[in-house]
């Protein structure tokens, strides 16, 4: 079918056949294991936090343990037992149906790849942060940063990072705030622009910044992109999922939130005679 | 530096007290209301789908909340057998062989193979894409379309070139799966103006060795058939899972050496 005498691709694919090429390290039996150039059993093992690996298996970057214990910080505050969180929900109805704990904690994981929740999020919440860096740089106000934001929602105050769902104000930022004070970090510049737009969002809506806005933030000031950020908290909500779904496993199975026929709401066609095709 | 923030308080919104469905409805039975009696499917009797309808029809009633015609049927029929199976080399088919060989519990060789399949370079990431790229341009030339967007962007050094949602090379080359399937489609009475437009687009594209891919002409189909562009890749998911398990369960009883494992010498760590 090709029309192409010399297909590069071809040539490109057949060097490829048949060899691993790796970026990340490998396991060699009777040699070692090794990972981003460090032997994993003398070099990390025992003398790494878990978190350092993660994060250098996330972004190829070895941080320093004070900044791998805030990351393992945030994932606490990220994942909490109730089930009505939507991916906790899914841990507790994969339990009342007896899925496995594994398929129960990768299912709501999933569920956390969201464009409302979640780990997705962050993407769009460090691009706004490092974004409004930019602007500021160049000579923009606050007050100009949030306003062009707001005007891409009708002018109302949906910037990522910033509001939150069902509830106003984040109980989190205060025990982060805690948290980063502890491991000795200080304000960086994009942390600081952040409070400065809680504060503008505060004044003028109500509304307050969320974890969200403080990760990116904070993270963006550790030299981080959007997509490394992304990459570091893909399982982010695993333990609270783990823990709705065995609050309802260890349980009479099918007896978390039972529903009866009529508690579905039914608006659809009305009852009507099946034609021959 | 103490910050300010919001006291958490809760925004009071209005949650609904029950889920609302268009799709099934249950009616209970008088003496047990967990139990569903009569299941109708957007107003249709289960059991008489059962006894005068086909699979086909019922899926695509499942999801347009209507029965198809005769010809959307076979359009969709058509489809289906053609993306039953993504073929033992992709690399969805591979992740489900992995789970089969590696007794991982079979019962989880779908959805792993669901979530490769989910791919945005070429898989069912693409399709709501590739809908949306359908339905924005089927009223313009496609010789237009594929002059412009020929312009607008180079080959790639390395690698296949997409120069569409569902449209580009494979492997270097016009990929004859997707065009046969096409074909075959295109040759049925019920053939929509979507997969004909698309049709005239890759015949543009034919001598810079593009064409269609097979998420191009399932987002074809699907626009056709009227499945919204957010639906496409679930239901290119739902088509090709068959294939997956198939594949994957082929592997399960067999020992852990029957697939490749890379020698160390093979095994290359760049720096």
């Amino acid at each position: 079918m090709s029309l192409n005498p010399k297909n590069s691709v071809i040539e490109f694919l057949n060097e490829q056949r048949g060899i691993v090429k790796s970026r990340t390290g490998g396991w060699f039996p009777g040699k070692g294991v090794f990972c981003h150039g460090y032997s994993m059993m003398d070099e990390l093992v025992g003398e790494k936090s878990y978190f350092q690996v993660l994060i250098l298996n996330a972004t190829g970057k070895m941080v320093k343990r004070p900044l791998a214990d805030w990351v393992e910080a945030i994932y606490i505050c990220l994942s909490w037992p109730d089930p009505r969180i939507w991916c906790n929900q899914i841990g507790a109805l994969a339990g009342t149906a007896g899925s496995s704990v594994v398929a129960a904690t990768a299912a709501g994981s999933l569920a956390s790849d969201s464009r409302t929740y979640g780990v997705r999020p962050l993407l769009d919440g460090v691009a706004f942060i490092q974004n409004a860096m930019e602007q500021k740089r160049s000579g923009q106000s606050v007050d100009s940063i949030v306003d062009a934001e707001c005007a891409k929602h009708g002018g109302k105050p949906h910037i990522v990072g910033y509001a939150r769902p069902i509830a106003k104000g984040d109980e989190r930022l205060e025990a982060m705030e805690r948290v980063s004070e502890q491991l000795n970090f200080t304000e960086g510049e994009h942390l600081s622009l952040a409070y400065a737009i809680e504060k503008n969002l505060r004044d003028r809506f109500d509304e307050g910044m969320n974890i969200n806005g403080y990760m990116s933030a904070f993270l963006s000031d550790q030299g981080f992109t959007a997509k490394e950020v992304y990459q570091m908290f893909s399982l982010l909500v695993m333990s609270g999922v783990t823990a709705c779904y065995l609050d309802t496993y260890d349980r009479v199975p099918g007896a978390f939130l039972p529903q009866q026929c009529r508690d579905m709401d039914y608006q659809g066609a009305q009852p009507r005679q099946v034609p021959d095709p | 530096m103490k910050h300010e923030h919001d006291e958490v308080r809760s925004r009071n919104e209005s949650f609904s007290d029950r889920v609302v469905t268009r799709i099934w409805d249950e009616e209970p039975c008088p003496d047990n209301p967990y139990l569903a009696n009569t299941n109708r499917c957007h107003g249709y009797d289960l059991v008489e789908l059962m006894e005068k309808r086909s699979f086909v029809d019922v899926f695509y009633l499942l999801f347009r909340g209507e029965l198809p015609t005769p010809e959307e049927s076979k359009i969709l029929e058509t489809l289906m057998i053609g993306l039953i199976n993504p073929g033992p080399r992709h690399s969805a088919t591979r992740a489900a062989m992995n789970a089969g060989i590696g007794k991982t519990d079979t019962l989880h060789i779908l959805p792993i193979s669901m979530m490769v399949l989910g791919g945005a370079f070429a898989d069912a990431g693409v399709i709501e894409e590739g809908i949306r790229f359908l339905r924005k341009q089927r009223r313009n030339d496609p010789s237009e379309v594929a002059g412009r967007l020929l312009k607008e962007s180079e080959p790639p050094t390395e690698g296949d070139r997409i120069l569409a949602p569902g449209f580009g090379s494979l492997y270097g080359s016009v990929d004859p799966y997707s065009k046969n399937l096409v074909n075959t489609i295109l040759e049925l009475p019920g053939a929509g103006p979507v997969v004909c437009w698309g049709a005239s687009f890759a015949n543009e594209i034919q001598s810079n060795n593009l064409g269609w891919l097979r998420a191009g002409v399932a987002a074809a189909v699907f626009a056709d058939l009227g499945f919204q562009p957010r639906a496409g890749g679930g239901l290119f998911q739902l088509l090709n899972a068959p294939g997956l398990l198939a594949h994957g369960l082929e592997l399960a009883n067999k020992p852990i050496t029957a697939m490749p494992f890379i020698a160390d010498d093979h095994y290359v760590i760049e720096s």
